[in-house]
């Protein structure tokens, strides 16, 4: 279980009010450079990308090299526009992808 | 570099020693404001994905004949309530000190029958995290009389008896400069409450026994196998020193 | 007391010396004119950090907040908020917001890409601050203008450190 979200959103909003979202992630952000044992170095393995997607488009993008601490956090707003899914996601250096949708509720 | 500047610091602090006891408190009081905020917050404090990975492993059925821990611990939430404000206790049957990583492997390895997890396992620190949690704001109360008498005095005398190359005891820091500053921490009461607690310095959530660890590093004494009966018996000392204050795991420590 | 932890003072004492040195160069070149005013007392390797984000473009030091903390408990996670002033309409927003710090072994730490329905342009997270030094928060404006601000911001290291 090297990789895990917990994202917070609010359990409804008006339409057009401006929410805040918080998302904390778990994962080592490894920065690589440390001796393998082997010789070698390991290669870095950070996520490197966070998207976020709702109501159709993009909302925010989170570019992260390795000044990002470990298990990382961060926080956004984006307006209400109507009920659906945010959809999350990560892009871990190598090419893995993780995706997390949470759901807001516009009244 | 760092290891000089801990001896300079130590060694200034050290001829300031007054030793004088004072009532213990829990190590979140030596923490800043923001850090306290941030440890009680559940969207900003990583450790509770321990616990929540403990929950999970706790439901899990294992491979072949063993049934998952739920399936004797019914509603945990209610039956194992305030169970880890009782550890470390005696294992009656065996006669051993057992800390709750300990009992988590005897069930494991006696009742389910698996293989160990093994001490700072993933898995072991997510079960030890998700049961503490269990018992979150509940005073500790250790028992230290009857079979527990031995380990608690040998707990103490390990708490009270200096050591390494530093020649310091664990009292001298904890219980006489609690309060002052060692380079960027506050020394403490060495209340272990908050174990297994995200550290920062670790990136990481760990065990108590891995901050003792760095403890005995600390003052270039001998690091003992985690789990092995030297911290363990600390652990009872720390626990009945801590007795009152509330359970906080998952904590968030510097 | 303050005694106590001599060799880090000392040290930070020479930082301290070092920066003003350094601040005292930037004036020398504003004087020259090779230096425009939002650099005036960046150090120079900053500010080239800056000028490379920017293409060039000189921020200006204005509706721009970075809440980060004075005194770091450890670098490994420094909790940092950045708040432009903005009305985050289509004609005028905040596109991204990037930070910087000098002294990282990767001084571009991290870049926040936004847009107008972000509504407000105000973010925060978690960053790694390898020693004290000062960070920076740029961000670009829809219109290509740059804002800037930065901070000082002191890391201390834990006491008990075990390389866990």
């Amino acid at each position: 279980m090297s990789f895990n979200a917990r994202i917070t959103v609010p359990a409804q909003a008006k339409a057009g009010e401006i929410v805040e979202i918080r998302v904390l992630t778990r994962h080592p952000m490894d920065r690589g450079g440390q001796s393998d044992g082997k010789g070698g170095t390991v290669p870095r393995k950070i996520l490197n990308r966070l998207t976020a997607t709702y109501a159709g488009e993009p909302i925010f993008r989170f570019d992260m090299h390795t000044g990002v601490s470990a298990n990382p956090f961060v926080s956004f707003t984006t307006r209400a526009v109507e009920t659906g899914d945010i959809v999350f996601e990560w892009r871990e250096d190598g090419g893995a992808t993780y995706t997390r949708t949470a759901r807001l509720t516009v009244t | 570099m760092a290891a000089i500047g801990f001896v300079v610091a130590l060694a200034c602090l050290i001829l300031q020693t007054s030793g004088v006891l004072a009532e213990i408190r829990s190590g979140s009081d030596f923490l800043s404001p923001e850090l306290r905020r941030q440890q009680a917050d559940e969207t900003r404090n990583p450790g509770f994905f321990w616990v929540e990975q403990g929950r999970e492993l706790f439901t899990r059925k294992p491979a072949g004949e063993g049934q998952a821990c739920i399936g004797c611990h019914a509603q945990p939430q209610q039956s194992l309530r305030s169970a880890a404000t009782r550890y470390p206790q005696i294992d009656a049957a065996a006669g051993r000190l057992l800390n709750l990583e300990g009992r988590i492997e005897q069930c494991r390895v006696e009742r389910q029958g698996q293989p160990a997890f093994g001490y700072e396992t993933p898995e072991l620190l997510s079960l030890t995290a998700y049961l503490a949690s269990l018992s979150r704001g509940l005073p500790m109360q250790v028992r230290t009389d009857g079979p527990a008498q031995p380990f608690y005095e040998a707990g103490k005398a390990f708490f009270e008896r200096r050591q390494g190359q530093l020649n310091l005891s664990c009292q001298q820091c904890h219980d006489g400069l609690v309060g002052q500053k060692l380079r960027g921490d506050t020394i403490s009461h060495g209340a272990g409450t908050g174990y297994p607690a995200y550290r920062l310095e670790w990136n990481d959530v760990g065990s108590l026994h891995r901050r003792l660890r760095a403890c005995s590093l600390g003052v270039r004494a001998t690091q003992f196998e985690a789990g092995g009966p030297e911290y363990l018996a600390l652990e009872l000392y720390l626990a009945s020193r801590a007795t009152g204050l509330p359970v906080e795991t998952p904590a968030m420590r510097r | 007391m303050s005694s106590a932890i001599s060799p880090r003072s000392a040290r930070n004492d020479r930082g301290i010396h070092r920066r003003s040195l350094l601040a005292g160069t930037a004036a020398g070149l504003v004087a020259t004119g090779l230096a425009l005013p939002a650099f005036a007392d960046t150090p120079p390797d900053l500010a080239g950090l800056v000028a490379r984000v920017t293409e060039g473009a000189v921020p200006e030091r204005a509706r721009i907040r970075l809440e980060i903390p004075a005194l770091a408990e450890n670098g490994n996670s420094v909790d940092t908020r950045i708040v432009v002033d903005s009305p985050m309409t289509e004609a005028d927003h905040v596109r991204w917001i990037h930070l910087i710090a000098e002294k990282n072994p990767f001084p571009d730490m991290a870049r926040f890409h936004l847009g107008p329905r972000a509504g407000r342009a105000e973010v925060a997270t978690t960053l790694r601050i390898a020693q004290s030094q000062k960070v920076v928060a740029l961000a670009s404006l829809s219109d290509g203008r740059f804002v800037m601000t930065d901070a000082d911001i002191v890391v201390t290291l834990s006491a008990c450190i075990d390389g866990g």
